[in-house]
């Protein structure tokens, strides 16, 4: 594989936690345009863990997913009493302010001759725990995945499940839910803590592929972004942000058949599927539709 | 498979490379569009770094993994730690340039430059400076 596809591959994977992150929320009936700020704290949390304090990258990890989780609560505590709009209007404020707090993060330390930890607008360069230990590309690109494929099965699996339907549920309708005797409140904080985990694992290995993160990595483009490849890719499974991912990323970006024009395609695509199909292409319908030809045919 | 054990084996390992490398990009528009002819000059504890394998990538850092510029191998220059290649982007403004070394030296540099008619130019940042290369 040549290093275009292994790069191409590693950021669909990578943004693939963004947009399950986003998924997630979605279908607990928010619509939050401030994921990519618990991104952002997982890739700082672990990058200085592991560049500053040589932990090792499988504890960075853990602890950016609770920094994340951690974060989410607190964005999630005050603003979860919101609905619809404000909702989306307050985590896109708390995300901005997350991210001004990444550009007033200084914390360095001398590390090999080097000065190396967040330095505000400068960026956070020398998070190089992966490069440092000899992990080419591919390597890491597989290490990515297997996180993914660990990550869907859990989707995939609690999708099927009771709290799989009590999620949609709350999603659908919340005083419904509520008044069924479910705490919508309280399992609506326990998802924003899952998915602020979700995104900050995706951020800490953001962080350790580029080597190099700074406070603009993670502005409104990236929130917009993984929201948009949940919403294209469609809400009746957990499948459907990928596709999302891997048609912006894999299909437009990947193939290169619009050039520069390629966001006004993603743009246009976007406008004409929340007219045409809201809940994106493998929306509740179409996974209903699929799953009920394949039963049919075993 | 193979590819992740691997992975999982050298995570397990402790063994650090030394940093040191700087870099400095010289980029010339080529007039056609986002396509620019690029010198990079390399240098280890202060002498020009010649006879590595040099792959020069690209990302906007304002978009993050959105732009996935094809990565092109770099030839030796007219001097010793020089390298030169094509950088075709896909639109002007500032761009993360990777340089990914390997060979004698094993390394990787991001190095942060404005593209646009006039060539390339370090990046300032809002304090002021441009970034540490």
């Amino acid at each position: 594989m040549d290093d275009y596809s292994i790069g191409v591959l590693t950021n669909i994977g990578l943004f693939s936690f963004l947009a399950l992150s986003a998924y997630l929320l979605l279908i607990a009936g928010e619509m939050s345009f401030g994921q990519q700020a618990f991104f952002g704290v997982g890739a700082y949390t672990g990058g200085m863990l592991t560049a500053v304090f040589g932990v090792p990258l499988p504890l960075a990890a853990l602890a950016a997913m609770v920094s994340g989780a951690l974060a989410a609560v607190l964005v999630g505590f005050p603003t979860l009493r919101l609905r619809g709009l404000y909702f989306a209007m307050a985590t896109l404020a708390a995300a901005e302010m997350a991210r001004i707090l990444f550009e007033l993060l200084r914390f360095q330390r001398q590390i090999g001759g080097e000065l190396v930890g967040p330095d505000g607008t400068q960026g956070f360069r020398g998070i190089r725990w992966v490069f440092e230990r000899g992990v080419e590309p591919l390597e890491y690109m597989a290490l990515i995945y297997a996180l993914l494929v660990a990550v869907l099965v859990l989707f995939l699996w609690v999708e099927r499940s009771r709290l799989g339907t009590t999620l949609r549920s709350i999603g659908a309708d919340p005083e419904l839910a509520a008044s069924l005797g479910i705490d919508v409140n309280r399992l609506k904080l326990g998802v924003a803590a899952t998915a602020g985990a979700l995104a900050a694992l995706g951020g800490v290995l953001f962080a350790h592929h580029n080597t190099y993160i700074e406070p603009r990595n993670f502005d409104i483009m990236l929130g917009v972004h993984s929201l948009a490849y949940a919403l294209i890719g469609g809400l009746g499974t957990a499948l459907g942000p990928l596709l999302g991912v891997v048609l912006d990323l894999g299909a437009l970006e990947g193939s290169r058949w619009f050039g520069s024009a390629r966001m006004i395609v993603f743009g246009g695509l976007v406008a004409v599927l929340l007219v045409f199909r809201p809940r994106g292409l493998l929306d509740e319908r179409a996974v209903h539709w699929i799953r009920s030809r394949a039963f049919r045919k075993s | 498979m193979k590819h992740l054990a691997t992975a999982m084996l050298a995570l397990a390992a402790s063994t650090a490379a030394a940093q040191g490398t700087r870099a400095e990009l010289d980029c010339t528009f080529t007039g056609k569009d986002h396509v620019y002819d690029c010198v990079v000059h390399l240098a280890r504890d202060g002498a020009p770094l010649a006879g590595v394998q040099l792959s020069i990538g690209a990302d906007m850092p304002s978009m993050p993994m959105a732009h996935n510029i094809k990565p092109v191998k770099a030839q030796p220059g007219k001097k010793p730690g020089e390298y030169e290649a094509r950088l075709d982007l896909e639109m002007a403004g500032e761009w993360a340039v990777k340089l990914r070394l390997s060979g004698p030296v094993r390394d990787q540099l991001v190095l942060h430059y404005e593209f646009d008619e006039k060539g390339a130019r370090p990046s300032v940042r809002r304090s002021g400076t441009p970034p540490r290369k």
